[in-house]
This record gives structure tokens, C-alpha cells and sequence, in this order.
């Protein structure tokens, strides 16, 4: 059984639908990426998985069941959603303190998770004093409390430095690697790519796709770039045959969509005409992630 | 239980909470000083001046605060999602909450018989001045009460307005304001507003006002309903 299920989940706020018949699962062992622009749905989706919003219709499971009915909710999640959600004048230690009381934990694990995000020299200090990067930390360190099977974060990497977001990576690796499921949401490819297993990628509240990041890279849809003397020529077989073509402004090259290299060499040998160039157009990550979810405008 | 802890320390590990209990010894305990002190001794002996409740109202105002900061400190900093993700079962927070006013109530009931008899009384009889033991008792058990009952009051309204300072607007508005207006344009049930009905239950020398003992159980009675409608509402309302 998937370790979280979100089955044909609607939200929606008066006019505005922040999720939109979404449907995906979670596996424990690795880190899966929530990924989506602003606006697209990640936070609410998070909040009717821990019980906080109700879902408008369809479902939001942890461990096959909604999070109002888990026997032990403590130890099956834990959650990290605002790094700014703690009362400025306590102490990061009395925060994770007020937090363990409620979940029944000794103090001594709130000394443990401190150690464990290395805040053990700051745990005294009041937390309005706290950098971004403290924060993050203390949020996880509350996530952590439980020794949860289920670890989910908004924007973990939100306001760390590289050196910051490189110690939350191995620390998120290490726990997936411990058998839990470990869920971040990042609106920005590059700051989680190295992190994560697999993506689920949301856009306008809707799945775009979900699978492994080497399925969200892989080129069946990134456009060819073909070159040829008889371009115009190759353009109309390749457009019959269903292909998408742009062309770059030059006369003898021109870029194909839906249709992969071998279709086009074969096309194009079938009916004689040489090919100087046909190679996968260069697209990072991050290009990638745009074109499935639509550049900019995602504010709803 | 584990939710009582929790909000136990989360009352105590803010300053504000040291700084509004401070604050309300500090000017108890100078408006009782002043008043005795420096009061016409015939009128105190007269009792014409109420010295149980000198400077009562503030200090109410004051646990009132105390518990409606309780409540939506968690919406103000956003700590009310972690307190639910822990916690699902919401009513039991509401309820702890409930419990952890009660109990600094009756923290700060204490200080304030404490701060007013230690200062007040004493400088009394250091003028001559007799207060009997009746009046005493009763003075303190009205005003101990409406403190308790502000704090819970404040707790229940915070629960169920969630806004800081809307709750606390309303707040003042309810004990200091919308009474007063009733008894004002004559309207009888000026008496059974929540501000009308602490002094009553305080012993605010007035006519207009019920008796002790229904002012008391009128001002309780807003404490239960708003509790219980808090708690209903946390139930069910989203935690956004
Ligand atoms: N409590 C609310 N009331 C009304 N609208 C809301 C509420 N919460 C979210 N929305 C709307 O729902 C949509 C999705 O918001 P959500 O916060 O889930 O997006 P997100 O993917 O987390 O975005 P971001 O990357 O900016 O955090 C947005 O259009 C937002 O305005
Ligand atoms: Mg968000």
C-alpha cells in the first residue's frame, strides 16, 4: 500500500479551485518532489492530507486512511508546512517542547531532533532571532519528533544557502533510506532535482505527471532539432505524419515535436532526403518543468 | 493530559504572559497603595470607598487579555498547525486551553488578594481604619471569580473569533462599552451583559446592576456557551 494517496482531490475556495481532481501516491523509501509554480496547489493539497482543510470531494490518505482516523498520527506523520509557524518569543527548544508534550514525548527527543538539525548551540535563543535557515531547521526538527513513517515539507529549501540545502539533502536521503516516505514540495526544479527519486508534478491544481526524475527528463517530448537541405520538403512529411514543426528562422533547420529521432531518420530516408543534423534540443531540468506546467501566470 | 501539558507550556514559555501578570500586580498594587494611602479617612471608614475592588476592572481586562492571547497566539503565529497535526481531535486543545485559563485565572486571582490585602488592608489598619472579615471575604471571592471568569471568557471568545486583536477589540467592547450603553438608554438588559455582570459580581456599588451571586452565574454561563461554541467551531472549521 502507497504511503500516501490522493485520490481525484478537489479543493476549492469560492471561485478559485486550488486543487483540481488530483490524483497520486507516495512510496515509502524514497523522496518524491511535489513540484509546482506558485498557486498551483501543493500547500492545500499537504493541508487536506494532515487533516487541516477538508477536501471539496475525493480523498486524502495516509496509510490508506484520512488522517482524522490514524490511531497513532504522531508516528505516522510528521510535517514541516511554514518554517514561520512558531510563536517568535519562545525558544526553539520550548517550541519543539510544547510540541512533544502534545504528542506525549520525553524531553529528551526534543534534545535528539535538536542534535539531529544541529541547532543544539541556538536552542535556547528565542527564535525571533533565528536566521530563514534556522527556521527550516527547527520546522524539521518538529517534523521529526515522532520518528515518523511519513515525513512531509513545504518548501523545505526555501531560503537555504547551497551549503544548507546540501545538508538537507543528505539528511532527506538518509531518511527515505531508513524506509520512510519523504514528500517535499518546491516550485523550483533545480533546488530539489538533486534530492529527489521521483516527481509529482503538479500545475493549475492538476497532475502534469508523476513517475521517476529520469521520466520527467527523459526526451520523448523534448522537440528535435533536424537539419536538412530539404528541410521544407521533410516538414510537410513530418506534419502529415502527425509531428509538430517550428521552424528557427533559418531555411535548412527546424524543430519537431512529437516525434522521436528514429521516427524522423526513417521518414526522411524513406523518401530520400539528407540529413545533416538530428539531434534532441538541449533543455535543462528546469525548461523542462516550465513546459509542463505552463511559464508564469499560475496566480490564481 | 498531553494536551494540557502542552498548553500549560505554551502559556508559560512567552513573556508576555510573566509581563501581563506583572503588570497587573504593578498597578494593583498602586492603585491599592494610592488609595488607601492617600484616601479621605472618613471615607474609608465610611466604607465609601470599595477597597476590594480598587483597580479591578483593568486587572480584569488584563487576565481577559492573558486568556484570548492563549487561544489565538495560535492562528497569530501559525503554531495551530502543528498543534492540530498533532492533536486531531481539536476539542481536546480547546478544552486544555479552557483548563490552562482556569488555572493562570486563579494564578492571577491570587495575586491580586495577595497584592491588595498585603497593601491595601494593611495600610487601612495602620490608619485606624476596621474592615470586618464579611465584607473582606466577600469583596475578594467576587473579584477573585471575575478574574478567573475573564480569563476564561477571553479563552472561549479567542477560540471562537481566532483573530488576535478582533477577539480583543471585542473583548472591551462586550466588558467595558456595550453595557454601559444598554443601562444608559434604560435598557434592562444592559444588566446582563458580560462588562454589566462582572460588576456585579465584583460588588460595584450601583443599583442598576444584579445581584452578586447572579452576576456571577450570568458571567459563567457566557464562559460555558462560548466554550462549548468554541469548541464546536474548531471542530469543524477549517485550520487555515
Ligand atoms: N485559505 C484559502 N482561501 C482562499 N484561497 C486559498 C486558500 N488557500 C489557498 N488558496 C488558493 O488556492 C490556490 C493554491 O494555493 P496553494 O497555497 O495550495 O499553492 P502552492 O502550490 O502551495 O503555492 P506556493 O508555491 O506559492 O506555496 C491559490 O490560488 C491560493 O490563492
Ligand atoms: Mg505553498
Amino acid at each position: 500500500m502507497a504511503e500516501i494517496t490522493v485520490q481525484r482531490l478537489t479543493k476549492r475556495y469560492g471561485e478559485t479551485l486550488a486543487v483540481d481532481d488530483l490524483s497520486f501516491t507516495v512510496q515509502a523509501g524514497r523522496v518524491t518532489g511535489f513540484l509546482g509554480p506558485n498557486g498551483s496547489g501543493k500547500s492545500t493539497t499537504m493541508r487536506a492530507l494532515l487533516g487541516l482543510v477538508r477536501p471539496t470531494s475525493g480523498r486524502a490518505l495516509i496509510m490508506g486512511r484520512p488522517f482524522a482516523e490514524l490511531s497513532d498520527p504522531v508516528r505516522a506523520v510528521g510535517a514541516a508546512l511554514d518554517a514561520h509557524d512558531v510563536h517568535p518569543g519562545r525558544s526553539g527548544r520550548a517550541h519543539l517542547r510544547t510540541i512533544a508534550a502534545a504528542a506525549g514525548l520525553p524531553t529528551s527527543r526534543v534534545d535528539e531532533v535538536l542534535d539531529m538539525v544541529e541547532l543544539t548551540p541556538a536552542r535556547d535563543r528565542r527564535v525571533k532571532g533565528y536566521s530563514m535557515g534556522m527556521r527550516q531547521r527547527l520546522a524539521l526538527a518538529a517534523a521529526l519528533l515522532g520518528d515518523p513513517k511519513i515525513l512531509m515539507l513545504d518548501e523545505p529549501a526555501n531560503g537555504l544557502d547551497p551549503q544548507g540545502m546540501r545538508w538537507l539533502r543528505d539528511i532527506l536521503v538518509r531518511l527515505a533510506g531508513e524506509g520512510r516516505a519523504v514528500l517535499i514540495s518546491s516550485h523550483v526544479l533545480s533546488e530539489v532535482e538533486q534530492t529527489v527519486d521521483s516527481v509529482v508534478v503538479i500545475g493549475a491544481g492538476r497532475l502534469v505527471m508523476q513517475g521517476s526524475l529520469a521520466e520527467l527528463v527523459k526526451g520523448d517530448r523534448r522537440p528535435a532539432l533536424v537539419r536538412s537541405p530539404r528541410a521544407a520538403e521533410l516538414r510537410e512529411l513530418l506534419e502529415d505524419a502527425g509531428a509538430s514543426v517550428a521552424s528557427d528562422g533559418r531555411r535548412d533547420s527546424m524543430h519537431v515535436h512529437n516525434a522521436s529521432l528514429e521516427e524522423i531518420g526513417t521518414l526522411a530516408a524513406d523518401h530520400g532526403i539528407p540529413i545533416f543534423e538530428l539531434t534532441h534540443e538541449v533543455t535543462t531540468l528546469e525548461d523542462r518543468f516550465l513546459e509542463l506546467t505552463g511559464e508564469g501566470g499560475n496566480v490564481r | 493530559m498531553n494536551a494540557l501539558k502542552s498548553e500549560w507550556l505554551k502559556l508559560v514559555s512567552v513573556r508576555t504572559t510573566w509581563g501581563l501578570l506583572g503588570a497587573m500586580v504593578l498597578i494593583e498594587g498602586l492603585a491599592a497603595g494610592l488609595v488607601t494611602g492617600l484616601g479621605d479617612i472618613e471615607d474609608l471608614r465610611r466604607g465609601n470607598v470599595a477597597t476590594f475592588i480598587i483597580g479591578t476592572h483593568l486587572a480584569t481586562v488584563f487576565m481577559f487579555t492573558l486568556g484570548a492571547l492563549l487561544s489565538t497566539n495560535e492562528f497569530r503565529h501559525g503554531t495551530a498547525n502543528s498543534t492540530y497535526v498533532v492533536t486531531p481531535k481539536r476539542e481536546r486543545v480547546v478544552l486544555a486551553k479552557l483548563a490552562v485559563g482556569l488555572a493562570v485565572g486563579v494564578v492571577g486571582a491570587l495575586l491580586y488578594i495577595a497584592v491588595n490585602a498585603g497593601l491595601g488592608l494593611s495600610i487601612l489598619s495602620s490608619r485606624g481604619v476596621v474592615v470586618d472579615a464579611d465584607t473582606a471575604v466577600n469583596g475578594y471571592v467576587g473579584v477573585g471569580v471575575g478574574l478567573v471568569l475573564g480569563c476564561l471568557f477571553g479563552v472561549a471568545l479567542g477560540s471562537l473569533l481566532r483573530n488576535q486583536v478582533l477577539t480583543i477589540i471585542v473583548g472591551l467592547v462586550l466588558f467595558l462599552l456595550a453595557g454601559t450603553v444598554a443601562l444608559f438608554i434604560g435598557s434592562d438588559v444592559g444588566r446582563y451583559f458580560p462588562g454589566e455582570a462582572l460588576l456585579a459580581l465584583q460588588n460595584t456599588p450601583s443599583v442598576d446592576l444584579l445581584s452578586q451571586t447572579d452576576g456571577g452565574l450570568v458571567l459563567a454561563a457566557y464562559c460555558v456557551v462560548l466554550g462549548i461554541a468554541g469548541m464546536i467551531f474548531t471542530r469543524q472549521r477549517e485550520i487555515t
